[in-house]
């Protein structure tokens, strides 16, 4: 008979330190990337918290070969100007899992579980047997804290090591390093730079400096001063709640009735709500029963009868946006663009949770992107890019079942457009949907692909404008051309099988030649129309923005200042 | 009989039309019959698929200036031909084109890029013209219809105007094959002529012939070779109208061959709506593989694979064909249409080559079926 086998709990740094592939560690490339972004999304959150706006400094440095086959040993340092963390905070936030100031808390933040930072640090440890260290000051600190911290996995705490007090010319920052074994991959969609450039395009408050490898120091400095205001967290809303959620929310009220706590503890339940709740055969003295008191199957029923009623939809307030202007700004920074359209749509309500999504299209005038080639998509959940997985995304699945050729862009069938477009997408919900651990796809919920589908419409129609300018201009030469290269062929052929006279030909060319001009006369027409569009919408986007792209170079004609 | 087109005059009508328009400075517009299913209908007094008032305009204007333009081009080519007798492919013609514009620097904006673009030319030329390809002297490779009889002469009006004449009786184990351009041709029976029979397969009209079918009995037997081309078409049609016999076509069960072969072979086709009154014979029957048939020779038959996208999508066509095509809508071929619905019911094919299981040792046991089946009337 088979030993009987004794069952053991593990910590979840234990099972995060065995699966640290599902956290964004699946390859030495990806392992550098994970490493960057958690550090920069952690500092860009603490800024925002604090009401400060971002300055981080990145520096990435190979030191060596790594310890395992095939890897570099990197040393990544992030340093920002934020708030600073407590010593006692130190060790919570880089060597605990799901030690986390956002966690469930339905705010539109970048970092919501806490988990990534931890990750980092156990890779550090795992690779390098050394964890995260961090000099921290805080505005109330005199001096700064130097320390290490590491992960005691088996118990899911953090550890501080050789803590010392030093001096740091600033008022209060952050600075965390890491040295891991790593690849570094600079370009491509899932490359260092991708991600650093999808950061500043959604983040126009941010100054970023950054030195990578042998490179010289790079600054991209920030386009607007307004610091984003993270809307506060709305109650949370009956329909979009599980009944063990449902139940455990209730601990947190005490000794309230049950009418009490669904009004004070949950969005959109009024006393209306409580009388169709009674209509739906609720009894009044259940409601009036205390929380604390009532059984499961009471629970059960309240709860029942919520999922029954009509209820409106929660809430959008909690919803942070980038705004038109400020995307406008920063897709700017990208390169220099001769069009483009940014959208940001009002907030509305998806699979019952609050969503907003924006899209911001540019071409850019120094492309190095082929003209058949597909347009490059940045994706970004809460203002952080999404660089893996694109297939399976809903931004994704979005832009391909948009038809893009009414807006003048070439499109295989089912397919994202072709051409030298930037097409940058944001979704912003406390709740977004990640199909996994390390946030690199977003849900492809038919709400939410209806309503990314709907933002990228309005920019394509606002981008047709000027891809309209562009189709007509090509089209008035064509016709122009046309009109000189057949003219001639055309009546001269007609002349010969007809074997009509020298004067006829004349006659009939004249008169080809007005007919072919009443034409061209036309396209002109159509062509001063679409200027005059496409004037406009670089003027409102001026006014917007107070930025003026590179107008299309119009070859032979002088430049027109302002409309017409 | 087939009528001729004069292509020559209706060029110069069409260039006329374009010039006095031109002086005028007034818009040139050219007008063809639409030739679709749209524009299709049935018409049971003469038996073929006739057009509706439906037309495609062509406008000159500064998009179509150059099509117009090579579409003059390519006329001035084919007049040349016409006036010579010359008669060429439509590849021949694409590299004649090329050739004309490598020599005239002026013609350069008119060159082709490929043999699409110049072949698209030709088509629009007929459509203008409401001519068929031939009559244009642009001959595709004669396909099908190979003829034997040992009672047929043909006479043969050639090019330059001599006459030929074809005893099919004396060209031993050779067919006779008839030119997708029937026009030229005039027919006449040695001796009295019991029917005409169009086999589906080439293959197995040799056999037939091979097996002495034509010694035994004074009939036309003709090779269809699948969907029948102009020249199987005409030539039937030129049989049943000089000849005045009866025309039975042989040919598989099934939905491909009810639609795509013995329709187009008796009432024409959509594409060619302007055409069929000269390239269909209203007058043949289809007399097999009949649905009864299968029972009564106990024919080995098969499940119609709707895995198989070929066969799937003619099952398709077939129910759309009985929802939209007029020859099967009509009552008068209600025989042919009930073929069909049983085919879509049965999803069941059965080919002509099944009688060689009836008697595997008689080699003559399909021939003495065939004319048992019409002693017996047992056709559609």
């Amino acid at each position: 008979m088979a030993k009987t086998q004794s069952i053991t709990s593990a910590s979840s740094a234990e099972y995060f330190s065995k699966n640290l592939q599902q956290v964004g560690f699946s390859s030495y490339t990806k392992a550098a990337l994970t490493t960057l972004k958690e550090a920069v999304d952690n500092s860009l959150d603490a800024c925002e918290e604090a009401g400060l706006l971002p300055e981080i400094s990145v520096t990435i440095e190979k030191i060596g070969e790594g310890t395992a086959k095939n890897s570099d040993s990197i040393k990544i340092r992030i340093e920002d100007n934020g708030p600073g963390l407590e010593v006692e905070d130190i060790v919570k936030v880089f060597g605990e899992y799901l030690a986390s100031s956002k966690f469930g808390r339905g705010r539109c933040s970048r970092g919501q579980q806490g988990i990534g930072i931890s990750a980092v640090t156990t890779w550090a440890q795992l690779t390098s047997a050394r964890g995260a260290s961090v000099i921290t000051k805080t505005e109330k600190m005199r001096k700064a804290c130097q320390c290490v911290v590491e992960v005691d996995i088996k118990h899911n705490k953090g550890v501080l090591k050789s803590k010392e007090v030093i001096d740091w010319d600033r008022d209060h920052g952050l600075t965390c390093e890491f040295i891991i074994d790593a690849r570094i991959q600079l370009q491509g969609e899932g490359g260092l730079l991708a991600y650093l450039s999808g950061t500043t395009l959604v983040n126009p408050h941010l100054t970023l400096r950054y030195k990578i490898l042998e490179q010289d120091w790079v600054e991209v400095a920030r386009v607007t001063d307004t610091i984003p205001e993270i809307p506060e967290a709305t109650d949370p809303h009956p329909h979009t709640m599980k009944l063990g959620e449902f139940i455990a929310h209730s601990h947190l009220f005490g000794r309230v009735t049950i009418g009490a706590w669904l009004k004070k503890g949950f969005s959109r339940i009024s006393d209306g709500v409580l009388t169709d709740l009674k209509k739906a055969g609720l009894k009044q003295s259940l409601l009036d029963t205390s929380v604390d008191t009532i059984t499961e199957e009471n629970f059960k029923n309240v709860f029942s009868a919520l999922q029954k009623v009509n209820l409106m939809a929660p809430s959008t307030k909690s919803v942070l946006s980038i705004g038109e202007t400020a995307m406008a700004k920063s897709i700017q920074r990208i390169g220099q663009v001769d069009f483009f359209a940014v959208v940001s749509r009002k907030p509305t309500i998806c699979d019952f949770k609050p969503v907003l999504v924006e899209v911001a299209i540019a071409r850019l005038i120094d492309r190095d992107m082929p003209e058949d080639g597909a347009v490059t998509l940045l994706r970004f959940a809460n203002r952080v890019p999404l660089q893996f997985d694109k297939s399976a995304c809903a931004m994704t699945k979005a832009a391909e079942s948009v038809n893009w050729r009414s807006y003048g862009l070439n499109q295989p069938k089912d397919s994202l457009p072709l051409g030298p477009y930037i097409v940058a997408v944001s979704v912003v919900s406390p709740f977004i949907k990640f199909k996994n651990a390390s946030k690199e796809t977003v849900d492809a919920s038919d709400e939410l692909v209806e309503e990314i589908r709907r933002t990228l419409i309005q920019a394509g129609q606002r981008l047709s404008k000027h891809i309209r300018r562009e189709s007509k201009e090509a089209d008035l030469e064509k016709k122009r051309q046309h009109i000189e290269m057949f003219a001639p062929i055309l009546v001269d052929g007609a002349c010969r099988i007809t074997r009509s006279p020298k004067n006829r030909r004349e006659r009939a060319l004249e008169g080809l030649a007005k007919l072919l001009g009443r034409d061209a006369a036309l396209a002109e027409k159509e062509l001063k129309v679409a200027i005059e569009h496409a004037e406009e919408a670089v003027m409102k986007m001026e006014q917007m923005t107070g930025i003026l792209p590179e107008p299309p170079v119009v070859e032979e004609k002088p430049k027109k200042k302002g409309k017409g | 009989m087939a009528t001729d087109v004069n292509v020559k005059q209706l060029s110069v009508d069409m260039c006329e039309r374009l010039l006095r328009d031109l002086e005028k400075a007034r818009r040139p517009v050219f007008q063809a019959t639409k030739c679709a299913l749209d524009n299709c209908f049935y018409n049971p007094k003469v038996g073929y698929l006739t057009p509706g008032d439906k037309k495609v305009a062509t406008e000159l204007n500064v998009s179509s200036v150059q099509k117009m333009s090579r579409a003059i081009f390519m006329i001035e080519l084919i007049l040349r031909n016409l006036d010579v007798g010359a008669t060429n492919t439509k590849r021949e013609l694409y590299y004649i084109s090329k050739g004309e514009i490598k020599h005239n620097p002026a013609l350069r904006p008119l060159d082709f890029d490929d043999q699409d673009e110049s072949d698209a030319i030709v088509d629009f030329i007929c459509e203008m013209m409401e001519c068929y390809r031939e009559d244009l002297n642009c001959f595709a490779n004669d396909r099908g219809g190979q003829t034997y009889s040992q009672q047929l002469m043909v006479m043969e009006t050639m090019p330059d105007g001599t006459k030929a004449t074809i005893d099919l009786s004396k060209l031993g184990t050779a067919p006779f094959q008839p030119k997708n351009r029937p026009q030229s041709l005039k027919l006449k029976a040695k001796k009295k002529i019991d029917f005409c029979l169009i086999v589906e397969s080439e293959g197995t009209a040799n056999t037939l012939v091979n097996s002495g079918f034509t010694k035994r009995h004074p009939v036309i037997l003709l090779g269809a070779q699948g969907v029948p081309s102009n020249a199987v078409r005409g030539w039937t049609k030129l049989i049943q109208d000089e000849l005045d016999v009866p025309c039975y076509f042989f040919g598989d069960l099934d939905a491909y061959t009810m639609q795509n072969i013995f329709r187009t072979l008796k009432a024409g086709s959509a594409a060619s709506l302007i055409r069929n009154a000269d390239f269909s014979a209203p007058e043949v029957k289809f007399l097999g593989v009949l649905p009864e048939d299968i029972k009564k020779y106990d024919l080995p038959d098969y499940a119609v694979r709707e895995n198989d996208a070929v066969e799937s999508r003619a099952l398709k066509k077939a129910r759309d064909a009985l929802q939209n095509d007029p020859f099967f809508k009509d009552k008068k071929n209600k025989g042919v249409s009930d073929i069909l619905r049983w085919l879509l019911q049965h999803k069941r094919r059965c080919e002509q080559q099944a009688f060689f299981s009836v008697n595997p040792r008689d080699p003559l046991m399909p021939e003495k079926i065939i004319i048992e089946k019409i002693k017996n009337k047992n056709f559609v």
